[in-house]
């Protein structure tokens, strides 16, 4: 009897153990991603935060004009390169190339970074940009 | 400054939040809804499935199976598309007067600075209806628009109200593919 609950609590564990924490796997390197649906989403939020952190570091420097947009196209872009690839060694053909995971939630992260950039650029600098303007 | 930028993003918030109430009550909850969208993403994930180990293949008799499992799932995507269009026209109408509303609110009024010279074809919506030359200035419209593509978005990723990636990569929904469902 005890023998078999012993064995079965292996089982337990054994089964248990791979599933780790979405966000445990997310800062391992080298994680199991068996659910593409996961690291996508975990792509999204990434991105998510990286663009509202661009904004307001952008928004409180202040870095100004068309310089700006590319600096954050080319950070998020290359930040979401660098981790599936370097970081989290993804093969990338599985999620339909690595053009399906730049774009995954690219825009939505552009909106993001836009909206937070402009709001702290306007509520500190407006009054001098005017001026000088 | 601060009031205007901080209101405008308190707006999109609840706009977007009343959006999503709003379809869950004429949409979401409905029993054919969730089985319309059960159904196509058990098929959009299994014809993606399929196409994976039979993509190059040139059996005829596969190719014909992924044909007539497309056609299904098209058929399903259009039914969805149906039963969420009712209220989509609902919500349209009632968001075009609370934009209407909004935009007599701020009418004239700049909202934000922006730190970049926006587009020639985006000028028209950043400095709309706004005084002056100066295209730094940002129209309570562009802000609004910016802010309702962000939290919209995450809000609906968030409920998890937004179609999975495998039923919009297979597309032909009528209001075109959205980003994945958040788990």
């Amino acid at each position: 009897m005890c023998k078999s609950s012993n064995t079965m609590n292996k089982k337990e564990e054994k089964t248990l153990t791979p599933k780790k924490s979405v966000w445990i796997r997310a800062v391992t390197a080298n994680s199991e991603w068996p659910d593409k649906e996961e690291f996508l989403d975990v792509i999204y939020w990434a991105r998510q935060a990286i663009g509202i952190l661009l904004g307001i570091i952008w928004g409180l420097l202040p870095l100004k004009g068309f310089l700006g947009l590319v600096l954050f196209a080319v950070i998020n872009a290359g930040a979401v390169y660098l981790y599936s690839s370097n970081f989290q060694n993804v093969d990338e053909d599985e999620f339909g190339g690595a053009w399906e995971l730049t774009k995954e939630g690219f825009m939505t992260s552009f909106a993001g970074f836009l909206v937070t950039w402009i709001i702290i650029y306007s509520g500190l600098y407006y009054e001098i940009d005017r001026v000088a303007s | 400054m601060w009031a205007d930028t901080l209101l405008i993003v308190f707006i999109s918030i609840c706009t977007a939040l009343l959006g999503e109430g709003l379809t869950w009550l004429m949409v979401y909850r409905t029993e054919k809804y969730q089985k319309l969208k059960a159904e196509v993403e058990k098929q959009s994930k299994k014809l993606e499935k399929r196409k994976e180990t039979h993509g190059d293949s040139l059996d005829k008799q596969h190719k014909k199976k992924i044909e007539r499992e497309e056609e299904r799932l098209k058929n399903n995507n259009r039914d969805l598309s149906f039963v969420k269009m009712k209220s989509m026209f609902a919500i349209g109408f009632a968001f075009t007067a609370l934009l209407s509303m909004f935009n007599s609110i701020f009418d004239g009024r700049v909202v934000a600075r922006l730190p970049f010279l926006p587009l020639t074809w985006i000028q028209g919506l950043s400095h709309r209806n706004l005084p002056g030359e100066d295209y730094y200035d940002c129209s309570f419209i562009f802000l609004y628009i910016l802010c309702t593509m962000s939290i919209r978005q995450n809000i609906q990723k968030l409920l998890g109200f937004a179609p999975s990636r495998a039923a919009s990569k297979q597309g032909n929904s009528l209001f075109g593919p959205t980003p994945g469902q958040f788990k």
